[in-house]
């Protein structure tokens, strides 16, 4: 595939619309229009723009996702009545909300109500701006890509935590502690399952840890360290059997149990962000990215937008999986879910390490063949 | 920390309040707080004709309806010297039964819910709807039936409803084989459950406590066995116990008890196949209420001539052992209606089963007590 990124596109397109209308200014403004800082600032807008349009288009579509399999899990048939098979229910829903009134009980605190979803939405959309979606769709070049996810993706507990004290609500605040316990116990596991990633991969760079799973994809020999992620990440995702931060049977609605309007809808699409995020880091690091089934014939493997085609598909899958875990399982308890966390998934997820060692070691992955930067 | 739960509160499965003293997460203390739907129930029935108090006791609690009807028809025939014929009997307990599995079903969709399974919720909702197209077939309403007499019934099955029964029951039995799979075959379900809310039997005894909970501590007691009322003794059961006294003894007890009631409901309907006949005693007081009563089937007792009485009853009502006192002075009005509610005793007994245990407890141990409040503030 072309070496072309996203924000080449969007430079190029701002260069393009600048160069016009530059064409039929005076000279002075021509040349302030086209100069080179103006237009590399409006490309970076309007990479985030599409940035910001696509995750959104794509959270909703995945909100809609698990309705639907939710609804077929369930004996029924899901959102069906706006839009075909209920395309649009989810945004006739998003404008309900955006049309509500947005407003804070007197006794809380006005500054960590306001700013707690909303760093929550920002930090969950920024990581967009890092992952690969195909070869060369991607924000830029960067070494350590995959820390850097992480790294925004853990920034979550403390803007539930400032959100849910700030409510001033009992459950609120039982809600926040509760879910920055579970994902502060989860961090462990699921980044000790990367580093088998990394291990095995020899590359924190999102890019290059699907291009080494060319021959073939990591979940086959790091099964065990599949297995630790997916659970980390469900916790991390704070969906069933770990939603106990908002488990509405006890808690009302968790840390949420305030929010109303917008600001609950900020929640709501952070949410999904984030699962679309874990959804999309379990395809990268386990199931190939955009690398394609051996058994697509190679004539559509050159077929243009393929790799996102794959891409997309896989991620879908993934959520799929989690959304019948969902339809699957009950909550389980806070000491549970805490001793699950530390005495069980570290454990385990120190094991995958040890084995992605050892796969090293033996410069070869038999029976599942050997990698490009293992040699032959 | 205090925490209200209640009354508006996710977990109260109705309108009431539990008051929780909690440290971190495990409950030090609690505090039932009934009473938010008090609706003056036994005094209304004061003002009302017998039948008339038919409708109010639909409304006492409202997913079991039919319970209640029986509860109350029976007290009141007590009180009134009124015999019915036996095929309405026979469709009465079909009636109890049939409302038997639907809320339990109900209990069932709540209870897993407050684990956060929502698909055995919308199966357990599924099913009861089976049940309550049953009830519609002859009764005309899904919840509030206003369908008992005193002296009988208000009309006969319709016709083809025995076929339409059976085939409801066989798709329901092999429904509860899959709840089980869904519950009791997972292991979260049984982490979660076992061991959870145990209230041992003499604590039951000493509080008051009756029916699935009770059983499930392992004591075999049910009103339909120990003192029979109605057609119970010519039916063929077996009462549903188990020993450990938790939630999950609750939910092995329940499940066990709609194979029961399946099993009662099939004897009766071989009954209604082969003994065809009235539905309504034959000669009723007019003033009993004399637009139900069939023309020309009305008795001109008049109501000073009528012998006085007192009407007691007792139930083994999905939730436990109900029972009603109805006092008969001879008017055309109930002189005094007054109940015995087993959730208001079972909730009562909440300090015993919740002390000890964590927050995300309270869900699955209230919802395993089956909290109807309709009947609990009546």
């Amino acid at each position: 595939m072309s070496s072309a990124t996203l924000y080449s596109v969007s430079y190029f397109l701002v260069n393009y619309v600048l160069t016009h209308i530059g064409s039929v200014l005076p000279a002075p403004l021509n040349a302030w229009i086209t100069n080179g800082d103006l237009v590399t600032g409006l490309a970076v807008l309007v990479f985030g723009a599409i940035l910001l349009g696509a995750s959104m288009i794509n959270t909703i579509v995945l909100i809609w996702w698990e309705r639907k399999l939710l609804g077929r899990f369930m004996d029924r048939r899901g959102a069906m009545h706006v839009g075909y098979a209920g395309l649009l229910q989810n945004f006739a829903d998003g404008f309900k909300l955006f049309r509500k009134n947005t407003f804070r009980p007197r006794e809380a605190d006005w500054l960590g109500f306001f700013s707690g979803p909303t760093a929550y939405l920002v930090t969950s959309f920024v990581i967009f701006g890092i992952l690969p979606i195909s070869s060369g769709w991607n924000s830029g070049v960067l070494p350590l890509s995959l820390l850097l996810a992480l790294a925004i993706f853990s920034f979550a507990p403390l803007f539930i935590f400032v959100s849910a004290w700030s409510s001033n609500n009992k459950y609120s605040l039982m809600g926040g502690m509760r879910s920055a316990a579970q994902m502060i116990a989860y961090e462990v596991p699921l980044l000790l399952a990367v580093v088998a990633v990394v291990i095995v991969s020899g590359s924190f760079d999102l890019t290059t840890i699907v291009y080494e799973q060319q021959n073939y994809w990591f979940w086959g020999p790091l099964f065990l360290a599949l297995v630790v992620f997916v659970a980390g990440m469900l916790a991390e995702m704070e969906r069933i059997p770990f939603d106990l931060p908002e488990a509405e049977a006890e808690l009302v609605e968790g840390w949420n149990t305030e929010y109303g309007g917008m600001l609950f809808a900020f929640f709501m699409l952070a949410d999904y962000l984030r699962a679309l995020v874990g959804s999309i880091l379990v395809v990268l690091l386990f199931l190939g990215g955009w690398t394609m089934p051996t058994w697509v014939p190679s004539a559509a493997t050159s077929f243009p937008l393929a790799g996102i085609f794959w891409f997309m598909v896989k991620t879908y899958l993934v959520f799929g999986l989690f959304v019948w875990i969902r339809a699957s399982l009950p909550r389980v308890r806070t000491d549970q879910l805490l001793r699950v966390g530390w005495n069980r998934m570290i454990p385990l997820s120190l094991c995958a390490v040890f084995l992605a060692a050892a796969l090293v070691l033996a410069k070869c992955v038999w029976p599942f063949g050997c990698l490009p930067s293992m040699g032959v | 920390m205090w925490i209200n739960m209640g009354p508006q509160h996710p977990m109260t499965h109705g309108l009431w309040n539990l008051r929780v003293k909690i440290d971190g997460e495990v409950i030090l203390d609690c505090d039932p707080e009934m009473g938010y739907l008090h609706r003056g129930i036994e005094k209304i029935s004061e003002d009302r004709h017998y039948n008339e108090v038919v409708t109010l006791m639909d409304r006492t609690c409202y997913v079991a309806g039919f319970a209640w009807e029986h509860l109350y028809i029976l007290a009141s025939e007590d009180a009134l010297h009124i015999v019915p014929p036996e095929r309405a009997e026979y469709i009465r307990v079909m009636c109890e039964e049939f409302q038997r599995i639907g809320s339990h079903l109900m209990w069932y969709a709540a209870f897993v819910q407050d684990l956060g399974l929502m698909t055995p919720f919308l199966y357990g909702m599924r099913d009861r709807d089976i049940v309550l197209d049953l009830f519609q077939s002859y009764s005309g309403a899904r919840m509030t039936y206003e369908y008992m007499r005193v002296g009988g019934v208000r009309n006969d099955m319709p016709p083809g409803f025995s076929a339409h029964a059976r085939r409801a029951l066989d798709w329901l039995s092999d429904r509860f084989v899959e709840y089980d799979r869904l519950c009791l075959g997972s292991e979260i379900f049984r982490k979660r459950c076992d061991g959870l809310g145990v209230l041992k039997a003499s604590d039951c005894v000493a509080t008051g406590v009756t029916g699935p909970m009770l059983r499930s501590a392992g004591m075999r007691r049910d009103v339909r066995r120990d003192r029979p009322y109605s057609v119970y003794p010519q039916l063929d059961f077996e009462v549903a116990v188990a020993d450990g006294a938790d939630v999950t003894g609750r939910y092995l007890v329940r499940m066990e008890e709609m194979r029961q009631s399946i099993r009662i409901i099939r004897q009766i309907l071989d009954w209604l196949d082969h003994h065809p006949g009235p539905v309504l005693a034959d000669r009723l007081p007019r003033w009993l209420g004399a637009p139900y009563a069939p023309v020309g089937k009305e008795d001109y007792v008049l109501k000073r001539n009528y012998p006085k009485g007192v009407g007691l009853s007792s139930i083994e009502e999905p939730h436990g052992e109900a029972q009603a006192y109805v006092v008969n002075e001879g008017s055309e009005h109930p002189y005094r209606v007054k109940f015995r509610s087993p959730v208001f005793a079972n909730i009562s007994a909440a300090r015993h089963y919740l002390i000890g245990y964590r927050v995300a407890d309270i869900p699955p141990i209230m919802g395993s007590v089956d909290v109807c409040v309709g009947e609990v503030d009546r």
